[in-house]
């Protein structure tokens, strides 16, 4: 359980997807301008992490291992991913249309973001079990979610100030990304 | 050739991969700790998007709509597997830097944003040049980079084990940051607005 | 004829996914069959340079329940066994060797991702020699009553290779007897 623990608030806090691994990039500097979206958007990509870890391990242990071609795991786990994220964009389609077209471009993108294909190389990488893959994915997607929401935030705000010319939008949102990252690496000695 | 060294130059500046489309940009922050690395990962984004962009203009107009995005991510994961087994088997110590972010140049937006966008329309010829200025662009933000964030956070170059130069006091007291993930987004954000103040690149 | 001029015209989408399918599998396990050997090939070697470093007459060794066991032709130098530590930035994979039952024969960090400058020092022979000689029980930091100096600043990653070592030295040697 303890390990559990730690694989997940190493996810969120100490080595967060965004400001410490990088990964999940492309939303966080497109979507982040409205709270509502990029909790949506955060609460989106967890799901779809959680669940392409689910079945990614399932792919690699009962079919990948067993047969002997862990190399095709690349080609396979995209189209696992790509194939999910049509299935929920379908699904979202037909039961809630408002939150589809809030989403707009940005749930088929889902499919190309890192953080998803991120955390299932992650789970064969370090070779997790089930449940830990889960919970990564779990914490993974939460600190994604954290960090997207107090950028939201913060450029809401950003919007009312009286920022240069030349740094305004995407320089600026750099600086408090990385301003962010300095902080949260006070969580550091959590664990 | 007017349209290929057009298409060509393109991808320097006006559509930097980096600095003005935004696009892979998760490796370029995590790669960027040093210049051997960006070199190893400008190698394998060659690769894959040269391979890709002219096999999908080769296909673009047998390729039905429906399956469209299925076969080009095909395509780009298969090349990206060969380039990762490849660079496992006989470039290992790049391997082993560029780490989970060679697998992941599946997902870098400027591949399959280059495929989508370009080499669906564009005649190979025309592919080929697009790919190699794209690439020359990001080689080019990449060094910039790395070269900023290796110099002031470790205080001196190395180029494959070849030491080029050290600052004196910076060797001993290197400017942690730079080298730190923070470090990265700061370097970015600065080149950024660097880029927008002296009209090199647009501001928004 | 219209008919099935149709269903091909209808097919052909399936048709062409599954040709570059097959093509892509097929270059696939082409490019795997030729980097399979030298891949393996090359983790043996770093193996056994790690190994030989630590055990400078090695001329063998034997790998078994993931235990290394150190041969210099017939005499048993030693063991060896990968620790893993949880570090400040992640694993931290140590190569611990072992002269005989109790004692140490040194350690060597074999990978990090500790915090440069800092918890990066853990790799510097200033900390690693520290394990040289050592009897298993005195593996511990000075602070808990140990022969073990922390980094200064460093004190996650420096009780993470200890706490690694000296349990897994423990597991090992547990292990060990229980073959015998």
């Amino acid at each position: 359980m303890s390990e559990l623990v730690a694989i997940f608030l190493g996810m969120v806090l100490i080595n967060n997807f965004i400001l410490v691994r990088f990964l999940g990039l492309c939303p966080f500097f497109g979507v982040s301008k409205q709270l509502g979206s990029a909790i949506s958007m955060g609460v989106a990509v967890t799901f779809v992490m959680a669940i392409a870890s689910l079945a990614t391990w399932l792919i690699r242990n009962y079919i990948l291992i067993p047969l002997d071609i862990e190399y095709m795991h690349i080609v396979i786990f995209i189209l696992v991913i790509a194939t999910l994220v049509q299935i929920i964009e379908l699904f979202i389609k037909k039961t809630n249309l408002g939150l589809y077209f809030s989403f707009g471009i940005y749930l088929p993108l889902i499919t190309t973001n890192c953080a998803v294909l991120g955390i299932t190389l992650i789970n064969a990488t370090q070779d997790y079990s089930l449940s830990s893959s889960i919970v990564a994915a779990l914490g993974g997607g939460l600190g994604f979610t954290l960090v997207l929401a107090i950028m939201s935030g913060i450029r809401e705000k950003l919007e009312l100030a009286n920022t240069p010319k030349s740094m305004k939008g995407l320089p600026i949102a750099f600086i408090i990304a990385a301003l962010l990252g300095l902080a949260f690496v006070g969580f550091s000695g959590i664990i | 050739m007017g349209k290929f060294a057009k298409e060509f130059a393109k991808g320097l500046i006006l559509s930097n991969p980096v600095f003005v489309l935004a696009l892979g940009l998760c490796p370029t922050l995590a790669i960027s700790t040093s210049i051997d690395n960006a070199l190893g990962m400008t190698l394998a984004v060659l690769i894959v998007l040269l391979g890709s962009n002219i096999i999908i203009a080769a296909i673009r107009n047998y390729v039905p709509n429906i399956t469209r995005i299925p076969i080009f991510i095909v395509i780009i994961a298969t090349l990206v597997t060969v380039v990762n087994l490849i660079f496992h088997a006989y470039l290992p110590a790049t391997y082993e830097a560029l780490g989970i972010f060679l697998p992941l140049v599946v997902v870098n937006c400027i591949i399959l944003g280059r495929a989508e966008a370009f080499a669906s329309k564009n005649p190979v010829i025309h592919s080929i040049a697009d790919a190699l200025g794209i690439t020359v662009g990001f080689m080019l933000a990449l060094l910039m980079i790395s070269f900023i964030r290796q110099v002031l956070g470790t205080g001196g170059l190395s180029v494959f084990g070849h030491d080029l130069f050290s600052l004196p006091v910076l060797r001993d007291h290197p400017i942690a940051i730079f080298i730190l993930p923070y470090g990265a987004f700061l370097v970015i954000g600065l080149l950024m607005g660097l880029f927008r103040r002296t009209g090199v690149m647009k501001s928004e | 004829m219209a008919a099935k001029k149709s269903t091909l015209k209808n097919a052909f989408p399936i048709i062409l996914l599954t040709i570059v399918v097959t093509v892509c599998v097929s270059l696939l396990t082409y490019v795997d069959r030729l980097t399979r050997e030298r891949i393996s090939a090359q983790e043996d070697e770093a193996v056994k340079t790690l190994l030989s470093e630590m055990f400078p007459e090695m001329s063998r060794y034997e790998f078994k329940d993931e235990i290394y066991t150190i041969y210099s032709d017939g005499d048993r130098l030693g063991y060896a066994f990968l620790a893993i530590g949880k570090g400040y930035g992640g694993d931290i994979n140590i190569l611990v060797g072992l002269s005989d039952e109790t004692t140490v024969k040194g350690i060597t960090i074999v990978s990090q991702t500790e915090t440069p400058g800092l918890g990066t020092r853990i790799a510097e022979p200033s900390f690693t020699d520290q394990f040289a000689g050592l009897d298993i029980s005195e593996v511990a930091l000075s602070r808990d009553g140990g022969r073990i100096d922390a980094i200064t600043s460093s004190t996650i990653s420096s009780s993470a290779v200890v706490e690694a070592v000296s349990k897994t030295a423990m597991e090992k040697i547990k292990q060990l007897k229980g073959n015998e």
